[in-house]
């Protein structure tokens, strides 16, 4: 029977495989480090994709908004006595006519009462007979072909002589609104990210310094035997982008899976207000570069970090 | 190649341990330095092996003052100095290879040439079969000659031992001094810390003596003559 079975440890005798210069391998903290790395790259993940669901939302809302606008025949004439349905009817194929004759105008259509019961039902419910009788405006829908704020002033006046109260209504007002919140958000998870990249950059030099003053008489050899700034800092690159790697790898794939679980969850009820929760490719790429880029920041903190210490060497 | 020039040394604001030190190191020269505990002969050699600036004076290495040079020429110098430590630093979790390979990776020296030259030292100073094992295992005088056989395995053109061969016995530490004459025949400057008479008898060579942080250097009684003789 063999002394050392394969798997013994031959204690006080090296693997025989390169080693690095300083065990910073060894070093203890490096699971934290990691663990770290991971959760900053997860909520960098989570903020990235964030993002891309507020522009998708936002692109959402306002492509389906470009180049349209909806006419209302109020209810209430100027003197305050009401019109009636036939009346806004045909006040509405006016404005239809009108509109149609234009050679800006790709597509007018007059909104009829079901339609508008429709917009309303979410507020009114589905009992249309207890609203029968209340005084409702006629919409009129219409596609622009182009437009600009002359031609809309013209059109406006236009308008005005068929119903003097009308309202047109592109939607510049809560879409702004909406961009303007968007924006905001989308600015949020930018600072978020920001945040997140600032506190992976501090964590990596924090650890990168303790390892530099736990291994200092050893970095104090290598300096001492000519080893330049560079050979000594490329061994903490070389280690704290083997965590980043390992941290940022992990943090990525756990933020895909939470990511999957979310479209999934999503995917049937998000239909009309939001959109569906998809990245397309360029946004799968984007979030695989993650982990590069965690790397890099890893690399670059921890050469500057060294360098900075090194710096107070003679 | 070495030049002082009234150099002093204080640690922080306490009294100079080094005070007025002048003197000049001819290339391929060989110095034993000596003096009692305390009297600054470690401080000496760090300043020598530019571990430390001085507070005062100048200091030429390799004909550049040392005082003006930038990082990445300071470090050039120290990559031709070889340093045998008293403590030995070695690295504690490389291997005797990979101890004395240092070197040679830190000059940048090709991983083939590294393995044939570190195995064929580390066989000359008697460790060829301790190649793979780390210090913990070594003794006291095994250490010290993977130290030895790290300060010299780059041909260093300076070499500055502080007590080589403190740790060894009489056999291998003659085999260690006759190591670093055969350095000093090829060239190397060699500068070595000692308290030993009887290997400063042995090996008849000037001596830095250093007293209460002043410096004086003496040339044993047959050394010029030797020299005079070697000369014609």
């Amino acid at each position: 029977m063999p002394f050392f079975l394969p798997g013994d440890k031959k204690l006080g005798v090296s693997t025989g495989r390169r080693q690095y210069d300083l065990p910073l391998n060894k070093s203890a903290g490096a699971g934290f480090l990691v663990l770290l790395i991971a959760l900053m790259t997860f909520l960098g993940v989570m903020a990235l994709a964030g993002s891309f669901a507020l522009s998708s939302l936002a692109y959402h809302w306002t492509s389906g908004l470009e180049n349209k606008m909806t006419i209302e025949i109020p209810a209430e004439r100027p003197n305050n006595s009401l019109r009636g349905q036939d009346d806004i009817k045909k006040l509405a194929r006016q404005v239809e006519t009108h509109l149609r004759a234009q050679n800006f105008i790709r597509d007018v259509k007059v909104l009829g009462q079901s339609d508008v019961m429709a917009l309303l039902s979410p507020w009114l419910g589905e009992d249309t007979a207890a609203v029968t009788d209340m005084p409702l405006p006629g919409l009129v829908s219409v596609d622009f072909n182009t437009m600009n704020d002359e031609l809309f002033a013209e059109m406006r006046a236009d308008l005005e002589k068929i119903v003097p109260n009308i309202v047109l209504d592109r939607h510049e007002s809560w879409l702004g609104d909406i961009l303007k919140l968007t924006g905001a958000l989308q600015f949020a998870t930018l600072l978020i990210s920001l945040m997140i990249a600032a506190t992976t950059v501090i964590a990596i030099a924090g650890a990168v310094k303790s390892r530099i003053a736990i291994h200092l008489k050893d970095v104090e050899l290598l300096h001492l035997m000519g080893a330049s700034d560079r050979y000594i800092s490329r061994q903490f690159q070389r280690h704290a982008l083997i965590l980043a790697l390992q941290g940022a790898s992990a943090g990525t794939l756990a933020g895909a899976c939470v990511l999957g679980v979310i479209a999934l969850v999503t995917g049937d009820t998000a239909q009309s207000l939001l959109p569906e929760f998809r990245l397309d490719m360029m946004h799968i790429f984007t979030l695989a570069a993650l982990p590069a880029l965690a790397c890099l920041i890893a690399a670059m903190t921890a050469k500057i970090t060294v360098l900075r210490e090194l710096s107070l060497m003679p | 190649m070495i030049k002082f020039e009234h150099v002093g040394l204080r640690y922080g604001v306490g009294p100079e341990v080094l005070s007025d030190i002048s003197f000049i190191l001819e290339p391929g020269s060989f110095h034993f330095l000596s003096g009692p505990s305390g009297a600054g002969k470690t401080s000496l050699m760090n300043l020598m092996y530019l571990g430390r600036k001085p507070t005062r004076g100048l200091i030429s290495m390799f004909e550049q003052n040392i005082n003006d040079l930038e990082r990445a020429k300071l470090a050039r110098i120290r990559r031709r100095i070889g340093v045998v430590f008293q403590e030995f630093r070695l690295l504690p979790h490389l291997s005797s290879f990979d101890n004395v390979a240092l070197s040679l990776r830190i000059l940048g020296r090709p991983e083939r040439e590294i393995r044939n030259n570190v195995n064929e030292l580390l066989e000359w100073v008697g460790l060829g079969d301790y190649v793979h094992a780390l210090p913990e295992t070594l003794s006291g005088g095994q250490q010290q000659r993977v130290a030895i056989a790290r300060a010299v395995i780059g041909r260093p053109k300076l070499l500055l031992a502080d007590e080589p061969t403190g740790n060894l016995d009489d056999e291998i530490g003659l085999r260690l001094m006759n190591l670093f004459d055969q350095l000093h025949r090829m060239g190397t400057t060699i500068v070595i810390a000692t308290h030993s008479q009887h290997m400063m008898e042995k090996f008849n060579h000037p001596r830095m003596i250093l007293e209460a942080g002043s410096l004086r250097i003496e040339a044993p009684n047959n050394w010029v003559q030797q020299n005079i003789a070697e000369v014609f």
